[in-house]
């Protein structure tokens, strides 16, 4: 896998490269700022870019902005988010554009560099990796507005680890359910939603973020 | 010291040929005929509305009357200020523009608590007497002039050939009201001498006059103290949401990334467990120990500039404990019987920590003063001086302009003398009360 990384702070930009090529992805870049972002993506085409959200020169939403012009401009290319916020605005717009190849990580989750590694993989493959808590906020909103009250609570757990991008064997393996329970789950979600079941993961994702009913996303194709 | 009397001997003489003198005399023409004026005016439109309103009948053309007075008293101090801005060079700030209320009650409500417009009933009527020397100047200059012209005109003229003159002179308290006659022309030159001292005391007069009226308009056209305290809640709100701001950035930028890092290290030693790879595991606990320790620093550092530990014992302690981790040598008296407010320790404190930073950046000094005491009159008194190169200005230095927004918040002021060459001195001086 060939990675970019945009990330201000030296320590964690440094560490973020150690721990891929650790693991035996190539880093091709490492900036610390969107532009340079930008023009790294133009010359290495990579298959991932591990985008930081406040950069210089204004700290505020530079990761962001370079994030989304980077779906426009390279769909080819995944791009996970990488922050010490969650905003459910920012996975809005970020989520404007569709679900493929898309992830939005605490910076906390690096502490376990097993998961944090197969979520960029699953982004560089054309996956989601959404953090637990931008999924939790997208069902805190749901359910302000009535949506998830058909679901049993069960459900909704298996909901929200779809949401993630989980694979029904990594449903069932968090869970600790097999792997039939799990189908069935899914197929009762997708019953009482009125979709028909899919096996392709960023299908499942779409239709759960859908389903949950961000503006932007109902909005989105 | 004869070289010190001829020098201002000839300043004193010569003032009268100067532009300044004309602009002040025009200022007296022209702002000694409007606040006549402008009194009489005033004081019509003030005692019919009031006399007026108090009779049964007339209240509504009484109250008219009243709001009149007040919004032309508003018009009347913007004249004064643009007469005083243009002539004498004197720019005072224009206060806030009305606002009216809404609904005919409310409008005049607002019409009659129009501090701004009270403030300038009240300098109309202090104008009378002002008015009256601005212009009593003014004559006594221009007969001055006419008087020093005198031999030229009985040259010219000659139409007091074997008669008499009677100069005009300015009323004045010297000549006891006694009138000058002349017979001849050499005595046109006592007349012309006579007028040139009234042109050069009219002038000078004028000068003086002026200088009184401006500290009027300053006080009763500008700002009240109500714009003013509004324009300092602005600097005190925004003080605390940079500040709010400034803590979240250096949490952003140094405790959490130390953590995320620590996180990250702590992660990967955990990988290299299973391989097995001892020396590779020790490195990266080690570098996650060091970020556990940076973020603690961090996290102290952060801590300590919310609100110092040390000024819960009160700030000669604490200012004590600041002069200690001062990079040049510092020394703190303190003199304070009585504590002052939390929050203007606080200023206090954050005060003396800034200055000592400037003095350690810009001033090469080898001694820091720090003097503290509170005065009987209710004020917390703070000096800071360096025996450093100087040359610190308040208008120019962000930080020092910083500080004075904040000590202004309080009502409270920053002087600072530096002139280059040092020695550095900067007064901030505090209510004990915010």
């Amino acid at each position: 896998m060939r990675v970019v990384i945009a990330e201000d702070a030296a320590l964690l930009r440094e560490g973020l490269t150690r721990l891929l090529e650790d693991r035996g992805h190539a880093v091709v870049a490492a900036v610390n700022d969107g532009e340079g972002l930008l023009a790294a993506v133009a010359e290495h085409k990579p298959d991932v870019a591990v985008v930081d959200i406040r950069m210089p020169p204004t700290h505020t939403d530079e990761g962001l902005r370079a994030a989304l012009e980077l779906r426009r401009s390279f769909p080819g290319v995944g791009v996970l988010m990488f922050s010490q916020y969650i905003e459910t605005s920012y996975s809005a717009q970020l989520l404007e554009g569709g679900a493929a190849g898309v992830g939005y990580l605490l910076k906390d989750r690096v502490a376990n560099v097993a998961e944090f590694a197969a979520a960029l993989e699953r982004v560089a493959g054309g996956g989601t990796a959404l953090d637990p808590e931008v999924v939790s906020q997208l069902f805190r909103a749901s359910r302000q507005r009535g949506g998830l009250t058909t679901l049993t609570p069960r459900e909704r757990q298996v909901l929200a680890l779809m949401a993630e991008g989980r694979s029904n064997a990594g449903i069932a393996a968090e869970l600790v359910i097999s792997g039939g329970a799990v189908e069935k789950h899914v197929a009762s979600i997708f019953t009482k939603l009125g979709l028909p079941p899919d096996d392709n993961d960023n299908r499942r994702v779409l239709a759960v973020l859908r389903y949950l009913g961000s503006p932007a996303l109902r909005a989105a194709g | 010291m004869a070289e010190q009397i001829r020098r201002v001997t000839g300043t004193i003489l010569r003032a009268p040929l100067t532009r300044r003198t004309v602009r002040e005399l025009q200022y007296c023409a022209l702002s000694g005929l409007a606040g006549v004026a402008g009194f009489a005016v005033t004081m019509v439109l003030l005692v019919s509305g009031v006399t007026v309103t108090g009779s049964v009948v007339g209240t509504v053309v009484g109250l008219l009357l009243l709001t009149l007075a007040l919004r032309l008293s508003r018009r009347l101090a913007a004249l004064h200020r643009r007469l005083a801005g243009w002539l004498l060079g004197e720019r005072v700030e224009a206060p806030p523009n009305f606002q009216p209320g809404s609904g005919i009650l409310g409008r005049l409500d607002k019409r009659l608590r129009d501090r701004t417009a009270w403030r300038a009933v009240s300098y109309s009527l202090v104008k009378l007497p002002v008015a009256a020397v601005q212009l009593y100047c003014l004559m006594a200059t221009l007969i001055g002039v006419v008087d020093v012209t005198y031999p030229v005109d009985w040259l010219l003229f000659r139409h007091h050939a074997g008669g008499s003159l009677h100069p005009l002179m300015a009323p004045n308290p010297v000549s006891f009201g006694a009138k000058l006659e002349i017979y001849s022309w050499p005595g046109t030159f006592l007349v012309a001498l006579l007028g040139a001292l009234g042109v050069v005391a009219g002038t000078w007069l004028a000068r003086g006059v002026n200088a009184g009226d401006r500290r009027l308009i300053r006080g009763l056209l500008g700002p009240s103290r109500v714009s003013e305290l509004e324009r300092t809640r602005t600097l005190a709100v925004d003080d605390a949401a940079a500040a709010l701001r400034r803590v979240e950035r250096d949490l952003h930028d140094g405790a959490q990334m130390r953590l995320a890092a620590l996180a990250m290290n702590l992660g990967m030693a955990r990988e290299k467990l299973d391989d097995a790879d001892e020396a590779t595991v020790r490195e990266l606990i080690d570098a996650a120990q060091r970020n556990a320790v940076d973020a603690l620093a961090d996290l102290r550092d952060l801590a300590r500039g919310i609100h110092p530990p040390a000024l819960d014992l009160g700030l000669p302690s604490a200012l004590a404990t600041l002069a200690t981790s001062s990079a040049i040598p510092a020394t703190v008296t303190a003199d304070i019987p009585a504590r002052p407010a939390p929050a203007i320790e606080s200023i206090a404190y954050f005060c003396a920590a800034e200055l000592i930073a400037n003095a350690t950046k810009h001033s090469y000094a080898n001694h820091i003063k720090i003097n503290i005491y509170t005065e009987r009159s209710g004020v917390l008194r703070l000096e800071v001086t360096d025996d450093g190169v100087g040359g610190a200005d308040a208008a120019r230095g962000s930080g020092l302009a910083g500080l004075a927004q904040r000590v202004s918040t309080v009502d409270g002021r920053l002087d600072v003398s530096s002139p280059p060459g040092g020695p550095t001195m900067v007064r901030v001086e505090l209510p004990l009360k915010a």
